[in-house]
């Protein structure tokens, strides 16, 4: 371990607004970062292979599987997790809004991947139709529900992003 | 149902904001100061003798603390304890360890344990351990373990059946005899899991003050598991806490059994820190269920009615193993006939051991195989005597002025209206309609297929003699300020059960939703539990919490008219405001009375005994375990059922199939929570469709899994699960609380076999059909080649 040492990587990233420096190890997933180095453990591990997308994270703006990306590639990158989705005063994001109204989720592990791919569809197709929701969210495995209660939700936060009020 | 009732509505889960804000903590995320990480080194055989197991690699790695093999491991901890132990029911039983000793049996199987300060250095110093092993043949199939000149799968046992028991009933073969048709199906159910995203974790942490040790476990069921824990670590159960924290899906294989929970343990002993050991996604694949091979045998008369079923079954349930996924098997044969008339039955249940990996328990527990084989049975009888598949079932239900009706089993249907559900499915999905679109459909080549099937799932099991326990324990405290806290010996897997029990609550109770507050899943401060399985938590969860409120709301009655001067049946107690009939000026808040029954004790409270707390027991009066005269036990109180209907568009050119609609007519019970009960049956249909279509569990030829994770096991993502219309057809069950029911389970095989009949039906023109689970696309197409083929040597043999 101490040969491994030398190879670390000094990376700066900016994870739900807040900058962090960071030496680390070439093998070192995002989601190990997030998870054993931040301590924000919203960010789930389900399958290490980029499958179930319970490790889903915003990279840039773009919903990432943590799990298989390297923190070391990630110099100057933008991280949002689902524990960065609620505004600074403490709001709920109108996804997870909905998701907890329309009783979305049923064990909530998936949840980092389905918010994120919600969010990142509803920013670029404000009004999705069912073909574009199942494909938004095709990405992220859920065990639970058999999916029509996430169809629902995502449709209810549609509405209430275009709402005025929103 | 009163507008102002909780019950029936379908209120936001107060547990359904943590995992939306990412703040719910899984086992997973537990972490202690001085954690430790444990790495489990696994047989790669399916079937060796261990020569010589060599730790020092390990041991010189930097950052490893301890590693052990199999025989020091046993040294500290006595053999596995059975969930269900299948000598207790007359089977045979293996001496299960933690760690294998001397022989391996399947693949997958621990052989060693390393543990470091990094679970990266334990995965890497697992990598320097050498074992010798002398591989052994293994038995893998069904066909090979009951061979009459079968190798025993565990030394010592006498063949491969870890039970065999027939379920016998009437004169089938006077019925047989008397059959004016006879219809042969053998039904192969492949092997496919639960497969819960978040995979199984554990967390021991040892107490060096008390001697004790905590787990925090994936547990569903923490009292019984702290049990087994006690035998196996040779502590007493009161050195042991396990604590089951907010879980990520469940459906069974996260019942007990398995060798990593009492290991885990055992490292935080022996190192004294804190030992975490988290399941990998492949490892997670190596708990199989299901796989069964049905040869079923149905007597018809000219009209159709169904009036003799033999069914020889065998069930792979892998090596023996301390978890209670073998139990599934006899449950399949308990089940029969399911939702059927017939009373002349010859069923057979074989649960064979092999060399492939175990069992756990699965969501259905064996009662979805029952509906696969009699659903894709029946099918096979419509297509060969040319029967309509509806009418078929219709003229061959119980019928709904039949109930109770004791089942050839000896099992005590409740009630249920079989027929009505199928006529609401029916109509929920415009069965007319789809029938007219596939005549149209084959006229432009389109092979569009309409299937239907019933399922009959008994729920809230229990078995005598074993920790599968049907009734279950709630307490009850107000606090002086008058919030509520609900502690169960139920557990919830993540479906929502604590809201469901609250909103019981609240209504018993007279409060607001938004002051209770659910405890469960943590043997020292809960009572004591069998936690979570087989739809059970609402049923004795629920109806547990329901008595434990009543009891308080008539102290805090009695303490409001002491303090109103009132008569207590004066007092109106809604929404955690008292008042006076006829005066309604006058009132108390909840915290008023609360406050006063603590401090008032020995004036104006003094009519009732503090504190506000109380504990009760929901037993299920209809569950009777003392044997009746022939034998039968009734182990379950209430008998869920549901039709479904698919229809699909096969792909002839390719085998793949897509699944266009999808309704279903469920009969839960009184329904609590509408859109919580929506959800667990649609997940079901999820499990269904998923094993159906896309999840299999693959060896090679020596026993070796292929399948080891996401992009072997294929599970259904959005795009597969069609619309589906729930509708309800809901018959209260007449012995347990308000007439619930249990909706947790059921689903799987009634979704599964309505998919299958669906392809079937869509094959139908080509003259071919498929029972071989799963109904991927190359098996499809597969039959739909062979079905061409032979018609072409037909027309050249003509």
């Amino acid at each position: 371990m101490e040969d491994l040492l030398t190879q670390s990587t000094l990376v700066q990233l900016r994870v739900n607004g807040k900058l962090h420096e960071l030496e680390v190890m070439p093998f070192t997933s995002l989601l190990d970062l997030l998870r054993e180095e931040l301590h924000l453990t919203g960010t789930h591990m389900g399958c290490m292979t980029g499958h179930c997308g319970a490790c889903t994270v915003m990279v840039n703006g773009r919903i990432a599987k943590s799990c298989i990306v390297l923190a070391s590639t990630l110099e100057r990158a933008e991280i949002t997790t689902i524990e960065g989705l609620r505004t600074a005063d403490g709001k709920l994001h109108p996804v997870q809004q909905a998701f907890w109204d329309e009783a979305g989720f049923q064990c909530g592990y998936c949840a980092p991947g389905m918010l994120m791919s919600a969010v990142e569809l509803l920013k670029e197709n404000p009004n999705p139709d069912d073909a574009a929701i199942e494909s938004g969210i095709a990405g992220t495995l859920c065990r639970c529900t058999g999916y029509r209660s996430i169809v629902r939700a995502v449709k209810a936060a549609a509405v209430r992003m275009n709402s005025p009020e929103a | 149902m009163p507008a102002d009732k909780y019950v029936g509505q379908s209120v936001r889960t107060i547990e359904g904001r943590g995992p939306v804000t990412g703040t719910s903590k899984y086992t997973n995320d537990f972490a202690f100061p001085g954690q430790l990480y444990a790495f489990i080194v696994r047989s790669p055989h399916a079937s060796a003798k261990i020569k010589r197991v060599d730790l020092s690699g390990a041991l010189k790695v930097h950052g490893v603390v301890c590693a052990y093999d199999g025989a020091q491991v046993a040294e500290h901890l006595n053999p596995l304890t059975h969930y269900i132990d299948p000598g207790v029911f007359g089977g045979q039983s293996a001496e299960l360890r933690a760690v294998a000793i001397d022989e391996v049996w399947c693949y997958g199987q621990p052989v060693a344990v390393v543990v470091a300060d990094d679970r990266r250095v334990a995965r890497y110093a697992a990598s320097r351990i050498q074992i010798d092993y002398e591989p052994i043949s293994p038995v893998l199939e069904i066909e090979d373990a009951i061979a009459p000149d079968a190798r025993a799968v565990v030394p010592g046992w006498e063949n491969n059946f870890i039970m065999r028991v027939p379920f016998r009933n009437g004169d089938p073969d006077g019925a047989f005899a008397r059959a004016d048709h006879v219809v042969s199906t053998t039904v192969r159910i492949h092997r496919f899991s639960t497969q819960p995203i978040e995979t199984r974790c554990y967390n021991a942490v040892w107490e060096h003050d008390t001697e004790s040790v905590t787990l925090y476990a994936t547990a569903q069921n923490p009292h019984p598991m702290r049990y087994v824990l006690s035998q196996i670590l040779r502590m007493p159960e009161n050195k042991i806490r396990v604590i089951a924290p907010t879980i990520g899906g469940a459906f069974g294989v996260k019942m007990h059994g398995h060798p990593e929970e009492s290991l885990i343990c055992l490292m935080a002993k022996l190192t004294g820190r804190p030992v975490k050991w988290t399941e990998t996604r492949e490892e997670c694949l190596l708990v199989g269920a299901r796989e069964q091979r049905h040869d079923v045998q149905m007597a018809f008369t000219a009209d159709g009615e169904l009036i003799g079923l033999r069914d020889n079954f065998y069930a792979n349930t892998g090596a023996p193993s301390a978890c209670p996924g073998w139990g599934m098997a006899f449950l399949t044969g308990l089940t029969m006939p399911g939702p059927y008339k017939v009373r002349d039955i010859d069923v057979t249940m074989h649960a064979v051991a092999t060399n492939k990996p175990a069992w756990n328990a699965a969501r259905g527990y064996g009662k979805e195989a029952t509906a696969i084989a009699l659903e894709l049975a029946l099918d096979e009888a419509a297509r060969e005597l040319g029967f309509d598949p509806v009418e078929l079932r219709m003229k061959n239900f119980i019928q709904s002025d039949q109930f109770p009706y004791p089942s050839p089993n000896g099992l005590m249907y409740d009630s249920g209206d079989y027929g009505g559900a199928v006529q609401k499915a029916l109509a929920a999905i415009d069965y007319e309609g789809w029938r007219a679109r596939q005549a149209e459909g084959i006229r432009d080549g389109k092979y569009i297929g309409i299937g239907i099937a019933y399922e009959l799932t008994p729920e809230g099991g229990a078995l005598p003699g074993t920790m599968v326990s049907g009734y279950d324990s709630s307490s009850v405290r107000i606090g002086p300020d008058g919030s509520v806290r609900v502690l169960t010996g139920v557990t919830t897997p993540g479906t929502g059960n604590p809201t469901g029990i609250a909103q019981i609550v609240a209504d018993e109770l007279g409060v607001a939703l938004e002051t209770i507050e659910v405890t469960q899943g943590d043997t020292t401060t809960c009572p004591y539990g069998f936690g979570n399985y087989s739809g059970r938590s609402t049923i004795v969860g629920g109806g547990s919490a329901a008595l434990a409120a009543q009891e308080l709301r008539v102290k805090v009655i009695k303490v409001a008219a002491a303090l109103f001067g009132v008569e207590v049946e004066q007092v109106e107690l809604h929404r955690g405001i008292f008042s006076v009939v006829g005066d309604p000026a006058r009132t108390l808040t909840f915290k008023e009375v609360s406050y006063a029954s603590y401090t008032r004790a020995y004036d104006v409270a003094s009519c009732i005994m503090p504190p506000l707390e109380a504990t009760a027991t929901f037993k299920p009066s209809s569950i009777r375990h003392t044997p009746d005269e022939n034998g039968h036990i009734n182990p379950y109180p209430s008998y869920s059922n549901a039709a479904y209907v698919a229809v699909c568009e096969v792909d002839v050119a390719t085998g793949k199939t897509n699944l266009l609609r999808f309704a279903a007519a469920h009969d839960c019970g009184r329904v609590i929570n509408p859109v919580l009960v929506e959800g667990q049956a649609c997940g079901a249909v999820g499990f269904g469709v998923g094993g159906l279509l896309f999840e299999d569990i693959r060896f090679d030829s020596s026993g070796r899994q292929l399948t080891r994770g996401f992009m072997d096991y294929v599970m259904p993502r959005c795009e597969d699960i069609p619309e589906i219309r729930m509708v309800h057809h809901d018959s209260p069950n007449p012995d347990t609380y308000m007439g619930l029911k249990g909706a947790g389970e059921a689903g799987v095989g009634g979704s599964a076999a309505a998919v299958a009949n669906a392809i079937n039906d869509a094959l139908r023109p080509l003259g071919v059909a498929l029972n071989q689970l799963p109904f991927s696309p190359s098996r499809v197409w597969g039959v739909i080649q062979a079905g061409t083929a032979a018609k072409q040597n037909i027309g050249e043999a003509a």
